[in-house]
């Protein structure tokens, strides 16, 4: 049936199906069933001042259907789009020197990952030193950047460059460039050889990479609080405010169920990308 | 398969890479896995030993506080922080469970003992409560039978400003609004509180700060949003610094710690004309508490009139204990500061947070608009 | 020319991410209490951060957890890489888009669904809990890594081994763990990454008394940048070097090539 060395898979004996039980199991329970529960939440409503109580009606998905809320939606989708295309324009080119000129290539990685090593919370708040007006920098271009949202969008392209790299990265390592240089041979000028034969190549990087970026931005929180000064709302602060100050879980549910709802949307538009660009590299 | 690949022949030299994976995976299943009861039983031994976990603002005590009460007591202080009461609800009612003390404000502690979330405080325990303090302190509006809370301070909400840095001497609230939004735009801050900053606004106006009602809210809100381009931050913990470091010369927040930026830089705190919030935070012990024989011992011991003394010195808030009492001890420039102890005419313009739960979620709503602005 | 700019580029890159780093480390021998101002060459804060309890524990708990989330997730992911590629499609695509779900959802929505999960169960928040939401995202994670090196190997040593008359779980253990090992300890060495630098769904489900490192640094930023955490940071980061760099002489001694910690990385 299923002993390996049997019926080849496409990479590997195949191992039975049952050993991926475990993990599913823990999916199930501490993944799928939270999601759950907050879709059970999302149809209920804020009783008194903690209660919760399950009415089974739309009415928070009403309450969001309001220009407010909307606006904050926007700016979010806003958000997530500039982290994306600024870390994709940032992150390409360093992805392609590492994949096609560098040298030492783990080690070059792991600079990549090492400042992970320091807690994100602290590299943001220093980023409010670097920003602040009586620092060097920028006491020199007497320019106040602190907790404006040129800061907040600073952070983000900081905080998700590597998850935007690395994908990008080991997309690109697997490129075989002698291909490239044969269609360059064969007539191409180095940015048609680049968009005919690289680009296409990469896609599948770009599309891990930019899914790995956009879909977290849409839940940002901790950037626009310390950044920003704690006074731009997203809808992850709105997730936040509703979970730890305003406690009113119902409603927090519902903001966070459209949170995943644009997920799956952006997932599965992705996804036909990704396959578009399979069938096209045959 | 070239030469390079034979090697690859487990059983070679490849033994000591595989030793030492499964050595390394061995090593941290075993740290990770075996060591979580050997942690429960560390947690549960501190726990006898004589901790006490409190939970509390920042800032709320005066350093030497804690080791003098070690000193005493034998009891160690374990401490975590909140910022405000919501987020403090939030964290009990989202089942967190341990602490021992914790410090809400008076509104807080009703809708904590409403929640089932507190434990009766045992009045035999506190020997030096019954006998300092000062009897207009019991049987508060929202605990009139002393049940689960005992008075810690009380303090105001008004704003600072530096007084070398603004030349102006705003009273009111207007003046402060005025201020922000004209010369001194983008060097304010204010509290990240709802019923702080909102009930603010509402005072300004002339109305209540608990009102429910939904049109008077709506020009709050509409004062809210005017105000907030001119903003530089939203926040309860670091205006001091930034006041005491000049980035910022206005700051909308609690008298102790106008005070407090006024110890170290020309500073003025103000009790608006219009009004304010006057509050009382008690001491409470949450349900779950590991320890609350050692959370008694604490509010007994900062009740001693020189203990008290002590903290009313650092943080600049009103002391619950007698006034006579607090002669001998307080310096006279702390006991008669109007900003720390004011004057029965002043409190009787502030109102005491009494928020309904429609107000409260009204209240969420024109705060998210407010961040939105 | 082209590749000059690139390298140029890719310097720009580094100093941006190694900006705040730098700043951070720098600060932490800064004498004066006040970040912003330079009073003078100190250690003083690197020992009062070691004497703290508050930031000792919180290590402690953020060691603890991330240690025992990667071995957890270790074992789930590398169960779970072997168990997909000889899978039906009609299994394996669903478990893709599950496990894609588990690494991109963003974490405070991640967050707050173990929090209300928890809370309905009644399961008190704490360690277990903390360790528990990790490895559900970390499980993937080692379970991509592992993958990705699965299908990249080779099958013809593991069918020398059956034609030699070993069975599957000999064969498994001696021929196919040791190829793929390296690719675990990536896999567990980003999961433990992961997990001890985690802010969301640490902050959600962690309890009373559960401070974890990034806990406890948020709590303590709010008041503005100290040198006692930058201290701290900088420590961490010098542990972290210190056991990668060990970690790489190890693997390089051990033999042949060191490159397949990162599966694709010569």
């Amino acid at each position: 049936m299923s002993t390996p060395g049997g019926r080849r898979g496409h990479g590997g004996p195949r191992y039975p199906a049952w050993l991926a039980l475990p993990a599913l199991g823990w999916y199930a329970a501490f993944f799928l069933a939270p999601l759950g529960f907050v879709a059970a939440y999302s149809f209920a409503e804020l009783s008194g001042f903690v209660g919760v109580d399950f009415a089974w009606n739309l009415e928070n998905y009403r309450y969001l259907w309001d220009p407010v809320y909307r606006d904050i939606f926007v700016r979010t989708l806003g958000l997530a789009s500039f982290g994306t295309a600024a870390t994709l324009l940032a992150g390409f080119p360093f992805a392609y020197w590492l994949a096609r000129y560098s040298r030492r290539r783990t080690l070059l990685l792991l600079l990549v990952i090492v400042p992970f090593w320091t807690s994100f919370l602290i590299r943001a708040y220093a980023w409010l030193i670097i920003l602040d007006p009586s620092f060097p920098l920028f006491r020199a271009l007497d320019v106040d950047l602190l907790y404006t949202t040129t800061a907040i969008y600073i952070g983000v392209v900081y905080n998700y460059l590597p998850l935007m790299v690395l994908p990008l990265y080991a997309a690109l390592e697997r490129i075989d460039w002698s291909l490239v240089e044969a269609a360059q041979d064969l007539g191409d000028g180095p940015l048609r050889a680049f968009r005919r034969v690289t680009l296409p190549l990469a896609l599948p990087g770009v599309v891990a990479g930019s899914l790995l970026v956009f879909i977290p931005l849409t839940g940002e929180y901790l950037i626009p609080a310390i950044l920003g000064g704690n006074k731009t709302a997203y809808t992850g602060t709105l997730i936040a405010q509703e979970f730890s100050e305003a406690h009113d879980w119902p409603l927090g549910s519902a903001i966070a169920m459209v949170v995943i709802g644009s997920m799956t949307v952006v997932l599965v538009a992705f996804s036909r990308i990704a396959a578009r660009g399979e069938v096209a590299n045959g | 398969m070239n030469e390079h690949e034979i090697e690859d022949v487990p059983g070679g030299r490849r033994t000591d890479r595989k030793g030492f994976v499964a050595g390394a995976v061995a090593t941290v299943a075993a740290i990770g896995l075996g060591r979580f009861g050997a942690v429960d039983a560390l947690a549960a031994s501190e726990a006898d030993a004589g901790e006490l976990f409190y939970y509390n603002w920042a800032d709320y005590v005066n350093p030497k506080t804690y080791p003098a009460f070690t000193k005493a007591t034998g009891i160690k202080v374990k401490k975590d922080y909140y910022v405000s009461n919501e987020a403090l609800l939030a964290k009990l009612k989202g089942g967190a469970r341990g602490y021992d003390l914790i410090v809400p404000t008076g509104y807080m502690v009703s809708i904590l003992s409403q929640e089932k979330l507190l434990q009766p405080i045992q009045w035999s325990k506190l020997p030096a409560v019954k006998a300092n303090i000062n009897p207009k302190f019991r049987h508060l509006p929202f605990d009139r039978n002393d049940r689960f809370s005992v008075a810690k301070d009380w303090g105001t909400t008004g704003y600072m400003y530096r007084t070398d840095l603004v030349k102006e001497r705003p009273k009111t609230w207007r003046e402060f609004v005025n201020l922000t939004k004209g010369k001194y735009s983008g060097k304010v801050t204010v509290l990240d509180g709802i019923p702080e900053v909102i009930g603010s606004m509402l005072v300004m106006l002339g109305y209540s700060y608990n009102t429910d009602n939904a049109s008077q809210l709506d020009k709050a809100k509409q004062e809210l949003i005017a105000l907030k381009p001119h903003l530089r931050a939203i926040t309860s913990t670091e205006y001091k610094q930034m006041l005491i470091a000049g980035k910022i010369v206005m700051a909308l927040g609690w008298n102790g710690d106008g005070l407090a930026v006024a110890a170290k830089k020309p500073a003025a705190y103000v009790i608006p004309r219009e009004g304010g919030e006057f509050w009382v935070d008690s001491y409470a012990i949450p349900v779950g508490a590991k320890n609350p024989d050692a959370a008694h011992k604490w509010i007994n011991y900062v009740y001693g009139a020189r203990n008290n003394a002590v903290e009313t010195a650092y943080t600049y808030y009103g002391s619950p204990v007698r006034p006579a009492l607090l002669r001998g001890v307080l310096a006279k420039s702390i006991l008669g500061n109007p900003a720390i102890f004011p004057s029965a005419t002043v409190l009787a313009k502030l109102q005491a947070n009494q928020i309904t739960a429609r107000g409260t979620a009204l209240r969420n709503r024109i705060w998210t608009e407010f961040k939105n602005a | 020319m082209g590749r000059r700019l690139l390298a140029a580029h890719a310097v720009l890159v580094y100093a941006f991410l190694y900006a705040p780093v730098a700043v951070v480390v720098a600060y932490a021998f800064n004498g004066g209490r006040q970040t912003l101002n330079w009073e003078g060459f100190s250690t003083k804060w690197f020992s009062a951060a070691l004497r703290d309890d508050s930031i000792t524990s919180a290590l402690r708990n953020s060691l603890l957890i991330a240690a025992g989330n990667a071995a957890v997730a270790c074992l789930l992911g590398t169960l779970l890489a072997l168990s997909l590629p000889g899978m039906w499609r009609s299994l394996r695509v669903p478990i893709d888009a599950l496990v894609t779900m588990t690494l991109v959802t963003p974490e405070i929505v991640f967050g707050i669904a173990a929090l209300v999960f928890f809370t309905e169960i009644g399961l008190t928040l704490g360690l277990k809990t903390i360790l528990v939401a990790h490895v559900v995202f970390n499980a993937s994670v080692v379970a991509l890594v592992v993958r990705a090196r699965f299908v990249g190997l080779g099958h013809d040593f593991e069918e020398a081994s059956y034609d030699l008359g070993a069975g599957p779980l000999s064969t498994f253990r001696q021929v196919t763990l040791p190829r793929l090992a390296p690719a675990i300890l990536a896999g567990g060495l980003l999961a433990f990454t992961f997990s001890f630098d985690d802010f969301y769904t640490s902050f959600f489900v962690s309890g009373a008394g559960t401070t974890t490192l990034p806990l406890y640094v948020f709590s303590s930023l709010r008041f503005g940048v100290s040198p006692i955490v930058n201290a701290t940071a900088a420590m961490v980061l010098a542990l972290t070097i210190g056991a990668i760099v060990l970690a790489y002489i190890v693997l390089r001694r051990s033999g042949g090539r060191a490159g397949g910690v990162f599966p694709g990385v010569r």
